[in-house]
């Protein structure tokens, strides 16, 4: 895909993306009933999740991306992983803002040691390195391999830090709760709720990918630039 | 096998060496320990909760602070005058200068946890629990895969403008497994409960030390190539 393509499929999924979103918070507010347990602080599911789901696709592909990159050296990769960090980053933090509303009403406190809690803010910092590094680092062939190297050895850690947090047993007195979705005998989620929460993936993915191609449109525009300069200083 | 063995073993020598004549980090990662230990006497109200009881995490956090302190000097000897690009022409293999550098680093941060754990002990008049033996193996997993990690986030951090201010953000979110389960050991040992007690304990604590080196042994060579 050229630059110019990439630039108008991104806006286009974007947009949709966003219609999609305040198609999901009309749904979610007038039409879809209130659950019966929660009350309407369930609502802000139909958000938390699909940010969840977002983050950790894009920290997934960011990962997967630089240990291609380190073995590859095309720079398209790290690009690519770059802009899909970034996204991480922004729908993580949707998801690490959005839990705690949700969880001064129903768990009537912001945070607990719930294992699933700890490993996202942990995943979250994790990525936070891996852009410090980059920025900090004045050779910028360095910076990418430093970077790809944090997320390669992040991937590799996540089970082992996933197994220690449940090995802690903290008790919390509320856990998180559990997939209503993608479970071997199929969702036990209401039917319009369900319809809600899929359309809401729907939005978030394609909110993401479009923000993924017009940052990946911008990176290589700025690579471009900086080329020339050096050129033109040379 | 046996050379490459041999260049492992220099590096370590080399290392070792400049600290026996140093004494840099040594003497700072020692006093650091001693002095926190005391600070740490007066953060405890004892009317409220005994020393004893939160020993275990605090003599592990003092490990780890020290530890940085450390680890964060590794590369830093040699990124003056080009020492470390003599090091990485040499014809070791980049993993065994990583190994060499994470065995040297291990053993002054094995030395210095048990100078916290003699510490702690006459500090606040503990003994060593039902098994000094279990302890120090638990010790040594828990600084092995520290240093590990930390070599490799060394060699990175000394390539930035950020320098040592950069580690803790690279390494603290890798460490859980390391207090998790190297605090856990320690605290049922010091509290004097069963070996058995502690054997899931320190065979995560042996997955992390694992992981930990062989991820750096493999990207180690991305780190530091030029």
């Amino acid at each position: 895909m050229t630059e110019k393509g990439m630039r108008k499929t991104g806006t286009a999924l974007a947009v949709l993306g966003l219609l999609g979103i305040l198609l999901v918070y009309s749904l979610s507010f007038f039409w879809v009933a209130t659950d019966r347990l929660q009350g309407v602080s369930q609502r802000i599911f139909y958000i938390h999740v699909p940010a969840a789901w977002t983050c950790f696709l894009a920290f997934g592909i960011a990962a997967l991306l630089s240990g291609i990159y380190l073995w590859l050296r095309d720079d398209r990769l790290d690009r690519g992983a770059v802009c899909a960090a970034e996204g991480g980053m922004v729908f993580g933090a949707i998801m690490l803002a959005t839990g705690p509303l949700w969880g001064a009403i129903a768990w009537n406190t912001y945070w607990n040691w719930e294992p699933r809690l700890v490993l996202t803010l942990l995943l979250w910092f994790i990525f936070l390195g891996y852009f410090m590094v980059r920025a900090s680092t004045e050779d910028p062939e360095k910076g990418k391999r430093f970077a790809a190297v944090i997320a390669i050895v992040g991937a590799l850690h996540i089970p082992l830090i996933h197994m220690s947090v449940i090995w802690f047993r903290d008790v919390p007195q509320f856990l998180h709760p559990q997939p209503v979705v993608a479970k071997p005998e199929g969702p036990t989620l209401d039917g319009d709720m369900l319809t809600v929460l899929l359309t809401s993936l729907g939005a978030f993915t394609m909110l993401f990918l479009g923000l993924f191609l017009l940052r990946y449109a911008l990176e290589t525009v700025r690579t471009e630039v900086e080329a020339r300069t050096r050129e033109t200083t040379a | 096998m046996s050379t490459y063995l041999g260049q492992m073993c220099a590096i370590v020598w080399k290392d070792l060496l400049l600290e026996a004549r140093t004494r840099e980090r040594l003497v700072s990662m020692g006093s650091f320990a001693v002095l926190a230990a005391i600070l740490f006497n007066y953060s405890i109200d004892k009317t409220v909760v005994q020393p004893q009881d939160v020993a275990a995490g605090l003599i592990w956090m003092t490990i780890i602070f020290g530890g940085l302190l450390g680890v964060g000097r590794t590369f830093h000897l040699e990124s003056e005058d080009g020492g470390l690009q003599g090091v990485l022409l040499s014809p070791a293999p980049k993993n065994a200068v990583f190994l060499g550098k994470t065995l040297s680093n291990f053993v002054l941060l094995y030395a210095v946890s048990f100078l916290v754990v003699a510490v702690f002990m006459l500090f606040f008049g503990m003994d060593l629990g039902s098994s000094p033996a279990m302890l120090a193996l638990a010790l040594a997993l828990g600084a092995l895969g520290f240093v590990a990690l930390g070599t490799l986030f060394a060699a990175m951090s000394s390539g930035t403008r950020m320098g040592e201010t950069l580690l803790p953000i690279l390494l603290f979110p890798l460490l859980l497994p390391m207090i998790v389960f190297g605090a856990g050991a320690t605290g049922r040992l010091l509290a004097g409960r069963p070996v058995t007690e502690v054997i899931g304990n320190i065979r995560m604590l042996a997955a992390f030390a694992i992981m930990a080196v062989a991820a750096g042994a493999v990207l180690f060579r991305f780190v530091v190539e030029d």
